[in-house]
């Protein structure tokens, strides 16, 4: 059978879609803001311990011996793990490349401040916590490598000692005639930049309950999981069990945004159930472990980059050299971040050529891992702030420089030079909608007066395209073996006509359970509140990913319309057999199976549905009592990479372009923002609340990582970060309220022209920041190239020019 | 190195008396030993306000507070607000879900409780009234702007509400 996937909403069976495109309030939200929501640490199971975990405080040093047996002694500790346990139950994460992993415990030696030496399994957490007081750990310590330059100085000591190097990673692309092109140019601008590390954070850390039977030998995981199959793979793989016997239970997450570290706390909970004789084991990260190693410490990176320019201001080439501090090891899948900005290398423009150097390096920091965007937002802040250098040295205007230079609507689909195909847009337009939006010239002209009374003042104009519905084939090309990026739902009717879709992934808070219930709802011509959304867990969902990449409300989307469609297939062969009338005479429109030429006859989908469960001595031959069906979808039409990267990764291309007024207080560096203003085009917004969710918070983790967040480590790595009284997580007094408007190109070959638009935010807010900033110093002849551009930071600049 | 103590506190009008370690949190007493874990806890050191509840009508953080400093206290929690028999949510929280001002929901609970202290004392409360209020609340979702709204959309319902 063949299935169509509709990518408009007017091809659903229905004269007009009742749900699709509106701001419906969310079927998640009633329980959340009762506070009834399972999240994993209001789950208790009898019999259930508690984990605490020591954790180690040199950034570097062998273990020369652990004594743990006072700890052992306590009332109410019923098991410690320590290295010598995972070096024989345990392989060390299969996320990095080969020989780049880390074990859950560290084994033999430490390589991070916050790195796991012994865990504790006890009866409360409290005890947990008494009996690490009294272990005793060993430590020589080690020269610690304290950032990339340090590692790759000949003679440095080494992280991964049997690897003989600490680059993990180096290698080059090059996409057309870059030398050609940078030798014909006008005019190269050339910086350099810093972008310090910054991370998720979402509001709950990451916690699990583990139980490993072992008559079965076999593992039950339950917790605050992302991408559940991916985590079962995962733990088949580092605790050596099959995949069939690792069930995981995807609970709702407080959040995510890529970082949420759970391989190394669920392979510790599971040791230490297997440990404790098989009882259930709970292990809930505390915030300060989240910020000193937990899964969200994100991009701490390096960039010396060049723009070639013609004297008309037609940028012609693009050159990037990324040294990127992976920190200890790469088991955050840290190569794909770098490699990910080769879906939109080259933004919203028609650059010819580029070239792309990067090199990762193993330090004593905290691993890496992904966090929202997963590279483009500092690759982003780097191609921008060279867009505005450049438009500065040839006295263009931004706005006006980026016009020139954008990609037009007839010439999508566009492929960029690294390889990604764009599928549709209108760049143009969106610029002319903002700048209208936020009255540009008025902008400019309060930004004059503001410099003649002797302010700081500056705009940032900033666009970008957002890859959406990530594929994995991309990442052969940084050594990242593919596992494939499925989304597969179920679709039942039960007797009465309700409807319940399953899928594989639980609530983190974009909304998709929402989305799932507005596709069903009128596909099938059902009321939004007879539909139920449920998380299968892994041994019986269907292949799924989960959240991930601007793929989650597209993907979900498409399996719901692929599974519908085959439920309207059969529907109309069982509606025709019993109306005695051909299947092709039978149409799915407005919740009925009716004849096509004669509407008043037909059926409802609950009589079909009840037909089919309680008579199926009227069914047709070799259609089943079921009505219920599967799909799996995944991104049509992707292609493997080439030897230069280049591929059709992501599906769909959003675009945006934000405009920022800000004042820097020349008194204490802090940056105001006066206005900010936002149209993007993710092409149909199935839930427009959703979207401008999406959009507004990503805003507000652009401000973090703009302007306040940075994980801090000193000469010696220790890290000075430790509590949300140093990392600075944005409040409601830093956040601007947006003024937001938006297009609609949908996209051509997305379920409902539907675009991903997730991390599109958190792509151009850093940027749009720092554009604006160093537009406000310009007339100083400073220039701000860090990031944070923290309020110290800034008056560092401007104290030391003075 | 356990101490335990006898408290006896109200929480959402119901009576409890509990034998409690001196160390245990107000927090992890409530979520663990009443169940009700819709008191969230975000960091524990009360910068996220999560956790946030209000005893004897202030907001409180429940990370911060022992379980032995609530004796004789009466706590509402965000469990207090739906009406018990029928579910239907509170002004506030329906305020929330209509206003699209949450994503993941977890520090919700917090902006709730904070909210529903602020409109108790100032009914009509400015943009930079309800900012000052929320300040102590981080959320990483939303990024505040649709629960500047949900307040907004709340006082202007619970005003019209007490006018009928």
């Amino acid at each position: 059978m063949a299935f169509d996937i509709p990518t408009r909403s007017d091809q659903l069976p229905t004269d007009a879609p009742r749900f699709i495109g509106k701001a419906v309030n969310r079927i998640e939200d009633p329980a959340l803001v009762s506070g009834t929501v399972e999240f994993i640490d209001n789950l208790s199971l009898p019999g259930m311990l508690h984990c605490a975990i020591l954790r180690s405080p040199h950034p570097h040093a062998r273990i020369t011996g652990i004594d743990a047996s006072t700890a052992l002694a306590l009332p109410g500790v019923e098991a410690v793990l320590t290295g010598d346990d995972v070096a024989r139950w345990c392989d060390p994460c299969f996320t990095a490349p080969e020989g780049w992993g880390n074990t859950c415990l560290a084994v033999g030696k430490v390589r991070f401040v916050g790195e796991p030496v012994v865990a504790v399994a006890a009866s409360s957490r409290y005890i947990a916590e008494d009996a690490l007081e009294l272990i005793q750990v060993c430590y020589e310590l080690l020269a610690p490598v304290a950032n990339p330059d340090a590692a790759m100085a000949p003679g440095a000591p080494l992280v991964f000692e049997n690897r003989g190097t600490n680059v993990i990673q180096s290698r080059t692309y090059t996409w057309g005639e870059v030398d050609r092109i940078f030798a014909d140019a006008d005019r190269i601008v050339s910086r350099q930049f810093r972008w310090n590390r910054v991370g998720a954070n979402p509001t709950e850390t990451f916690g699990c309950i583990c139980q490993w039977d072992l008559a079965d030998n076999s593992l039950t995981c339950r917790g605050a999981y992302q991408t559940p199959r991916f985590m079962a793979i995962g733990r088949a793989a580092s605790l050596r069990l099959p995949a069939n016997k690792v069930r995981i239970i995807s609970h709702a997450q407080g959040g995510g945004f890529g970082g949420k570290g759970g391989p190394r706390g669920t392979d510790i909970a599971a040791l230490l159930s297997r440990k404790s004789g098989g009882r259930p084991v709970k292990y809930i990260e505390d915030r300060m472990e989240y910020l000193l190693a937990g899964g969200g410490q994100s991009w701490d990176r390096y960039y010396d980059a060049a723009l070639a320019v013609k004297a008309d201001g037609t940028v012609t080439g693009f050159k990037v050299r990324l040294v990127d501090d992976q920190g200890a090891g790469a088991e955050g899948y840290g190569t794909i971040s770098a490699a990910k900005p080769l879906a939109a290398f080259t933004g919203n423009y028609r650059i010819e050529a580029a070239f792309y150097d990067l090199t990762l390096v193993a330090t004593n920091r905290a691993p890496t891992y992904p966090y929202r965007g997963y590279g483009p937002p500092p690759h982003n802040l780097v191609l921008e702030s060279l867009m505005d250098v450049a438009a500065r040295e040839l006295a263009l205007d931004p706005a006006e420089l980026r016009r020139r230079n954008y990609i037009r609507p007839d010439e999508f689909p566009y492929t960029v030079p690294s390889g990604n195909e764009y599928d549709s847009g209108n760049y143009a337009a969106v610029l002319d909608r903002v700048l209208e939006l936020a009255d540009y010239r008025a902008l400019r002209e309060t930004q004059a007066q503001a410099r003649a009374e002797g302010r700081l003042v500056g705009i940032g104009v900033v666009s970008t395209v957002e890859p959406g519905v990530f594929d994995w084939n991309a990442y052969a090309t940084v050594g990242v073996p593919g596992v494939g990026v499925p989304e597969g739902v179920k679709v039942a009717v039960d007797v009465f006509g309700n409807v319940t879709v399953a899928v594989g992934f639980n609530l983190q808070g974009q909304g998709q359970f929402t989305v799932a219930a507005q596709v069903v709802a009128d596909y099938l011509g059902v009321d939004m509140n007879s539909v139920k959304v449920t998380t299968a867990s892994t041994d019986v969902a269907l292949p799924h990913f989960g959240q991930g990449g601007s793929r989650l409300g597209v993907a979900v989307t498409g399996a719901i319309l692929g599974a519908c469609d085959k439920l309207r297939q059969t529907f109309c062969r069982v509606v025709a057999h019993v109306m005695h009338a051909e299947p092709g005479q039978i149409e799915l429109f407005n919740g009925r199976l009716q004849m096509k030429h004669a509407p008043e006859h037909g059926m409802s989908i609950a009589e079909v549905a009840g037909l089919m469960l309680s008579r199926s001595d009227l069914l047709p031959p070799g259609v089943e009592p079921c009505p219920e069906a599967s799909f799996v979808w995944v991104s049509p039409n992707r292609n493997q990479p080439d030897d230069q990267g280049r591929c059709r990764s992501y599906l769909t291309a959003a675009n945006a372009t934000h405009v920022v007024q800000v004042e820097i207080d020349r008194c204490t560096g802090q940056v105001k923002i006066l206005g900010y203003y936002i149209v993007d085009d993710c092409g149909t917004r199935l839930n427009p609340a959703n979207v401008e969710g999406q959009l507004q918070g990503g805003v507000a983790q652009g401000v973090g990582a703009g302007l306040y967040e940075e994980y801090v480590y000193d000469p010696q790595c220790q890290p000075l970060v430790s509590t949300f009284v140093d990392y600075l997580v944005p409040t409601i007094h830093e956040v601007p309220m947006t003024v937001k408007d938006h297009l609609v190109t949908p996209s051509p070959v997305a379920p409902l022209g539907a675009k991903g638009c997730g991390e599109g935010a958190i792509h151009t807010t850093p940027a749009a920041l720092l554009c604006a900033i160093n537009d406000a110093l310009a007339p100083l002849g400073l220039e701000c190239r860090e990031t944070p551009a923290s309020p110290q930071r800034l008056w560092k600049l401007l104290h030391e020019q003075a | 190195m356990s101490t335990r103590q006898t408290i006896r506190l109200t929480v959402n009008g119901k009576s409890y008396e509990r034998e409690v370690e001196a160390r245990l949190t107000l927090a992890d007493f409530l979520r663990h030993e009443l169940h009700l874990g819709g008191t969230h806890v975000g960091c524990e050191h009360g910068i996220c306000g999560a956790c946030t509840i209000l005893i004897d009508g202030r907001s409180a953080r429940a990370c911060l507070t022992l379980a032995v400093q609530a004796d004789g206290a009466d706590i509402i929690t965000v469990e207090g607000l739906r009406n018990r028999e029928t579910g239907q949510l509170h002004p506030i929280q329906q305020a929330f879900v209509d206003a699209h001002g949450l994503q993941c929901g977890f520090c919700t609970p917090g902006f709730i409780m904070t909210t529903l202290e602020l409109l108790g004392e100032n009914p009509d409360p400015s943009d930079e009234e309800i900012k000052e209020a929320l300040g102590g609340n981080l959320c990483r979702c939303t990024g505040y702007q649709s629960i500047l709204d949900s307040v907004r959309l709340a006082a202007r319902r619970l005003q019209s509400a007490s006018a009928a």
